[in-house]
């Protein structure tokens, strides 16, 4: 489980939830919590890219996984609400 | 080209002073070299001027070609065509390789007026600067540097090096974690840039990489100052008595 906090105004709450029917088994979970990572936004921003286009690829590349596993069409309307649901919210 | 005057810059976030004073130009065409122990304020050199937060300048000023560098935005840097070849590159989960040279190429484009490059235009551009540094297709779709050898994040850096087309280029220890042939790959594909309209700022510990860089101008940094400058023999002169000889002779 992974979470990306975007603005100031927002949290994660995660409730690891596991059902376990086999009383030899071990199970674990886990989970991470992050903010958009300050060298990968400046790494973007010197290769040109101004902060919101930087934030937008960052945080489209950390969704991927979940919008390449949704159908085409949605797939990339999905990417662009992404970008237009960022824009101004850095910082 | 690059002007650098009396620069002084300390941590933003505490009193700690790690320039002191640095004076540097670097001409057009010329391959300056600065060479120095740790902790002698060599990366912080290069990430004050491509504008890294976390620093703060108290003194002095930089300029590429007389605009002020430290008064612009670091994508503002970016596009008047200064370039730092990271010692540490950036991994981007998610993002490719080809996706993200495309954006970076384009938005400096878009910064400087210019048209954006075609998708066909781009991909023969890239295939052939790729080809020359022998990064294959699968590394272009694989996500930025994840995953990536120490050779070939380096080699990356130069490929982004080569589709910029920076007038000003600071590599930061692009020689460190390198083996011998990687190395010479990363210094052939830097030596193919090297043209009359552009500057170098090569940052490293070791003599090894100017042997296949060879630099015109050499200069010794030590406790936030550029205390020596020669030419490639002071390179040498480091590499067989290491930095005690002359630091004591400038003290």
């Amino acid at each position: 489980m992974r979470q990306l906090l975007i603005g100031d105004k927002c949290g994660a709450h995660t409730v690891p939830y596991i059902e376990v029917k086999n009383n030899s088994s071990r199970v674990e979970h886990e989970a991470t919590t992050s903010k958009v990572d300050e060298d990968q936004l400046f790494y973007c921003r010197q290769r040109g890219m101004d902060e919101e286009e930087a934030v937008a690829l960052v945080v489209n590349g950390f969704c991927k996984d979940v919008l390449q596993a949704l159908p085409m069409e949605f797939a990339m309307e999905a990417q662009q609400l992404v970008a237009i649901s960022l824009e101004g919210s850095v910082g | 080209m690059l002007e650098i005057k009396n620069l002084h810059v300390k941590l933003e976030e505490e009193e700690k002073q790690i320039l002191k004073g640095v004076d540097l130009t670097v001409e057009a065409g010329k391959v300056h070299a600065i060479m120095g122990p740790n902790g002698s304020g060599k990366s912080t050199l290069s990430y004050v001027l491509s504008g890294r937060d976390g620093y703060e300048v108290t003194e002095g000023s930089a300029t590429l070609d007389g605009a002020d560098l430290l008064e612009m935005e670091p994508e503002e840097r970016a596009a008047a065509g200064l370039f730092l070849a990271f010692q540490y590159p950036v991994e981007i989960p998610g993002v490719g390789n080809m996706t993200f040279l495309r954006t970076a190429v384009n938005a400096q484009r878009k910064a400087r007026g210019e048209e954006e490059l075609s998708a066909a235009d781009f991909l023969k551009l890239v295939r052939e600067k790729a080809k020359s540094l022998k990064i294959d297709a699968d590394m272009l779709k694989r996500p930025v540097n994840v995953g990536f050898s120490g050779g070939e994040k380096k080699r990356n850096e130069i490929l982004q090096m080569a589709m910029l087309e920076p007038k000003m280029c600071i590599l930061d220890e692009t020689d460190s974690g390198l083996d011998v042939d990687a190395m010479k790959l990363v210094a052939e594909g830097v030596n193919a840039l090297r043209d009359e309209g552009r500057g170098f700022l090569v940052i490293t510990h070791y003599q090894r990489l100017l042997d296949h860089i060879k630099p015109d101008v050499v200069h010794i940094m030590a406790d936030g100052r550029i205390v020596k400058t020669g030419g490639p023999e002071l390179a040498l002169e480091v590499e067989n008595n290491g930095y005690t000889d002359i630091l004591a002779e400038v003290n």
